[in-house]
């Protein structure tokens, strides 16, 4: 351990726990979860890989991809 | 004897791991690839980790592209941007070969980051180089030093995140203005001479670099090929890694995530995505902006930030950045100082130019540049130099926030 804790370890579990509650909100309320689930003729991120491979950063696809 | 007398005897051991943060990391990594793999598939794990090798990396080796840029036109020390160029040059061996040559390597669906070159992309990455200045970090310095703890970075995370945002309702406007589609060096040059072209414009910046530092200082410091302080297993663990060992986990990571996942490296997608899902979550109906009805953009919306690469990639680094921080015994380290008013002004604006340039722009030092640049876009090159002279500004501004020229 360092001579000296530069933060307070509960203050770093809420943050961390608080940050995993939210993405677990996102993940129940998703298209992913819903397919997982059971539901039929949901798109997810899956169904798009290839045809979307140009737009993760932010720009539009070419009309040609 | 008092505690600070009884410390001084102690012979300097060096930073000792922080077990707490080192395990509080390590959960948070098994919980992450645990749900994870319940929910998706195996790739999205990869990924998870890929992004902790890059924490890990970042944070050890302490390869901040702001600095870098900073030391060279206030210092004349070149040390960090000529990295930043072995890591191009690195990353164009790997990638350009791999892009140029994928079908006949039977590498199906994976592409290259390419972006259209226009007002926009010039705009943007202006806006970025002069907010990382004042934000204290690029896209990887934000999010890995939020990792380690650093409190003033976190201001940073937030504005970034609400001036991302920002940028995607504005881009499609951007993108009205004057521009032409994506060039792509490998198509219109071959992989050999993109190849031969990159080197040799990488080459002559570094050396150009190396000049300034050396008609400054009469020398030039042997930054790249320093030797580990410590042994090389101990090195590894607790940091304190040569440039070049950062350089060449970064590219040879970037090539992994082009492997795994179809396309190279990027970070900053996601704090849009963040920004957006925060705003629906409120009842605002992101559909009323254009951007979040293209296909990619709206997908990533509607579905889980478990599946979504660049988010996945991200939560992986900065649990990376904080395991690295744990075992090198330096979390939360930098917050020790008391933030200053005008230095939170400073992060605040510089969060805010950042985001919203870097949706603009096509992505940070990461994804525009770095993937850009690997990738033989030539807007990976124009973001480079729009960036640096955005930069250069956001120096001058430094001063005006308290932050040291």
């Amino acid at each position: 351990m360092s001579s000296r804790r530069d933060y307070s370890r509960a203050r770093v579990v809420a943050v961390l726990s608080a940050l995993l509650v939210l993405i677990l909100v996102d993940h129940f309320h998703s298209a992913t979860f819903a397919r997982n689930s059971g539901e039929a003729g949901v798109t997810t991120s899956y169904s798009q890989l290839d045809s979307g491979a140009c737009a993760p950063c932010g720009a539009p696809c070419r009309p040609d991809e | 004897m008092n505690m600070a007398a009884a410390a001084s005897t102690i012979p300097d051991q060096g930073p000792r791991a922080d077990r707490f943060i080192v395990i509080t990391a390590a959960i948070g990594l098994v919980l992450m690839a645990g749900l994870i793999s319940l929910e998706a598939p195996i790739d999205r794990v990869w990924l998870l980790l890929i992004g902790t090798g890059l924490g890990i990396a970042l944070y050890h080796a302490a390869f901040g592209f702001t600095a870098g840029w900073r030391n060279l036109v206030t210092e004349r020390r070149s040390g960090g941007l000529r990295a930043q160029m072995v890591l191009l040059a690195i990353a164009s061996v790997l990638f350009i070969p791999v892009l140029g040559f994928a079908d006949s390597l039977g590498l199906t669906g994976i592409s290259g980051t390419l972006a259209p070159v226009g007002i926009s992309l010039v705009v943007g990455s202006f806006l970025f180089g002069f907010g990382m200045q004042l934000g204290g970090g690029c896209g990887s310095g934000t999010l890995f030093t939020v990792g380690a703890g650093n409190l003033r970075m976190m201001i940073t995370l937030i504005t970034f995140i609400a001036g991302s945002v920002l940028g995607t309702m504005h881009l499609p406007a951007w993108l009205a203005m004057p521009g032409v589609d994506p060039v792509n060096l490998i198509e219109s040059l071959g992989v050999g001479p993109t190849l031969a072209l990159q080197l040799v414009l990488i080459g002559l910046l570094a050396a150009g670099f190396a000049a300034l530092e050396r008609r400054r200082h009469g020398h030039v410091a042997r930054v790249l090929q320093a030797r580990p302080e410590s042994g090389i297993v101990t090195t590894l663990i607790q940091g304190r890694w040569p440039l070049l060992w950062g350089a060449l986990a970064l590219a040879l990571l970037n090539l992994a995530t082009l492997l795994v996942s179809g396309y190279p490296w990027g970070i900053t997608f996601a704090f849009g995505l963040w920004g957006a899902k925060i705003l629906q979550a409120f009842g605002v109906d992101m559909a009323q902006w254009s951007f979040w009805t293209w296909d990619y953009p709206s997908l990533a919306l509607k579905d889980s930030l478990l599946v979504n690469v660049v988010s996945v990639m991200n939560f992986g680094l900065l649990l990376g950045a904080m395991l690295a921080a744990g075992l090198a015994g330096r979390f939360n380290q930098a917050s020790r100082r008391t933030l200053g008013t005008r230095s939170v002004i400073a992060a605040i604006v510089g969060g805010l130019s950042m985001g919203y340039g870097a949706r603009l722009g096509f992505g940070c030092n990461i994804g525009a540049m770095f993937s850009g640049i690997a990738s033989a876009s030539l807007h990976g090159w124009i973001w480079f130099a729009c960036a640096f002279a955005g930069s250069l500004v956001g120096i001058r501004a430094r001063p005006w926030f308290g932050l040291a020229g």
